[in-house]
């Protein structure tokens, strides 16, 4: 089965890493996929903001492309995720509710039927690929390697009828990094929200939380956060260095894709096929000691 | 007499046990908007012992709710609390009474931006950059990150000072990115952005009631 892809808008910017290495990950397992065609913003929090129903207007023309072609979604950004799961599970709550969106879809000649599901790559890897069939693909295991999954809201929250994860404690993380090879340290703000939603209204608050959660991480002994959303990604790698300025306080830890750390146990090339030289805070001490491509092109 | 009401609204809205001055019931219009279950809570607090910007607001969650079920509309709508929401839906998973708290802060959101409320200080661009993402989206179809952070900045009710100071305070971050190559230049158009626009067009008639 082809999954329909949806980067989002900051997988295209900001979060350019998560989209290489998405990319090259899920080519390397033998997990097809083709980028959803002429795919629109999902609206984000702005849409939530404004009105309930253009929240879900938004999402419901992605999905309508995506059902044409008969393709499960698969939303790296657990925000798009979240918008485009939730616009589904409203279109199959009732009658009402589909007629609805398609009548803010008028004139589109598109109609949303609420026929496929929407899917985030850490349900797909888990569910569908399976642990088994990924740890078998490991080339490289991160043996020694100690890092904190961080979750942050939208992978688990709000939850729904095809959620694929615990909403206080998910564990689909976890146990990926386990079956690279990697340690799991035990870590509290698996889900706390990082601010990141707040980071443009209000620096402060958004500084505190990621704050917490960096500081959390360091003192668990962790060596690197893995993370599966862009925004978690910008609070806590690109926002880090003014998080230091502003606590007066060194932190320097690394914030890599889940993405990013599967590829480098199935060795594929670091820099090319994972962007691990476009994250803020500087990656080189794990490519160094983990990726063979690395070490051999050092040889050479 | 009637600017004296206006004036107290919250304290007479208390003496008509919740009904609004202008005849509209608060907390229905706050349903309606999608703040679904609203009317369930019993004031346990799970919301804001949970909440993670609670510290920076001035009215915790679960006075919000209380407030907004009392008719407490200037008051709840001039509030810090609902743009220091970030939708992270922790107190709405956690309710015991299955309250759509993180829906009903998003309904509060969408009143005051019709209305036009935008006073705290807390979060002078949060407003501007929920506009000027809608806007973008509108326009192309998808969001263009360095054109909205300049655009959420100039459109806020900050001086023009301030403006430019948050600006050049962030440029260091822009040009970070943009080493890094993770700032396009140049915004991607998407090719039926016709559909987009026609979408936000049915939805404002939807909603005007057309």
């Amino acid at each position: 089965m082809s999954y329909a892809y949806y980067p989002g808008c900051s997988l295209e910017a900001t979060a350019r890493e998560y989209d290489l290495s998405f990319r090259s990950v899920f080519t390397a397992l033998g997990l097809e996929f083709e980028e959803l065609e002429d795919w629109s913003c999902c609206g984000a929090s702005a849409a939530h903001a404004t009105s309930k129903l253009l929240s879900l207007a938004l999402p419901a023309r992605d999905l309508a492309r995506a059902e044409a072609q008969g393709k499960e979604v698969v939303a790296p950004c657990p925000a798009c995720y979240q918008n485009l799961k939730q616009t589904r599970e409203y279109v199959l709550e009732s009658e009402e509710n589909r007629a609805k969106l398609n009548k803010a879809l008028e004139g589109t000649g598109l109609e949303v039927k609420g026929e496929v599901k929407v899917r985030h790559p850490l349900d797909v890897l888990v569910n569908d690929l399976g642990i088994e069939a990924l740890a078998e693909k490991v080339a490289e295991p991160l043996e020694g390697l100690r890092v904190v999954p961080y979750y942050g809201c939208y992978i688990t929250r709000p939850p729904g009828k095809e959620s694929f994860d615990d909403v206080e404690n998910p564990t689909s993380m976890d146990k990926i990094i386990q079956a690279l090879g990697a340690t799991v340290l035990p870590f509290t703000r698996k889900t706390r929200c990082c601010g990141g939603p707040v980071m443009v209204s209000n620096e402060a608050a958004m500084h505190k939380l990621s704050y917490e959660i960096i500081k959390e991480a360091k003192e668990a002994g962790a060596q690197a956060i893995i993370v599966a959303c862009p925004l978690c990604h910008m609070s806590l790698d690109a926002k880090q260095p003014e998080i230091e300025k502003h606590y007066g306080e060194e932190l320097g830890i690394p914030v890599l894709y889940i993405t990013q750390l599967i590829g480098l146990a199935l060795g594929l090339e670091p820099y090319a096929e994972l962007g691990l030289d476009k994250n803020i805070v500087s990656t080189e001490k794990i490519v160094q000691k983990y990726s063979k491509k690395m070490v051999k092109a050092k040889a050479e | 007499m009637q600017k004296y009401i206006m004036n107290n609204n919250d304290k007479f809205v208390k003496l008509l046990g919740g009904i609004t001055l202008s005849g509209v019931d608060f907390k229905s219009e706050v349903i309606a908007a999608g703040g679904e279950g609203i009317t369930a809570c019993y004031q346990c607090g799970t919301c804001s012992g949970g909440c993670p910007t609670v510290s920076a607001m001035d009215y915790t969650p679960r006075q919000i709710i209380r407030m907004v079920n009392l008719g407490m509309r200037d008051r709840v709508l001039s509030s810090r609390t609902i743009w220091l929401c970030a939708s992270c839906y922790q107190c709405q998973v956690r309710c015991p009474r299955e309250v759509k708290i993180t829906e009903v802060m998003a309904a509060l959101k969408s009143i005051a931006m019709k209305e036009g409320y935008n006073s705290n200080i807390a979060n002078p661009r949060a407003v501007s950059f929920y506009r000027n993402f809608n806007e973008i989206v509108a326009n192309l179809g998808r969001q263009f990150e360095p054109l909205l952070l300049l655009k959420a900045t100039l459109g806020s009710r900050e001086g023009i000072a301030s403006k430019l100071g948050y600006l050049l305070k962030n440029a260091p971050f822009g040009i970070t990115l943009m080493k890094k190559g993770k700032l396009p230049f140049k915004p991607v158009k998407i090719a039926r952005g016709d559909e987009v626009k026609k979408i936000f067009e049915n939805v404002a008639k939807m909603e005007a009631g057309e």
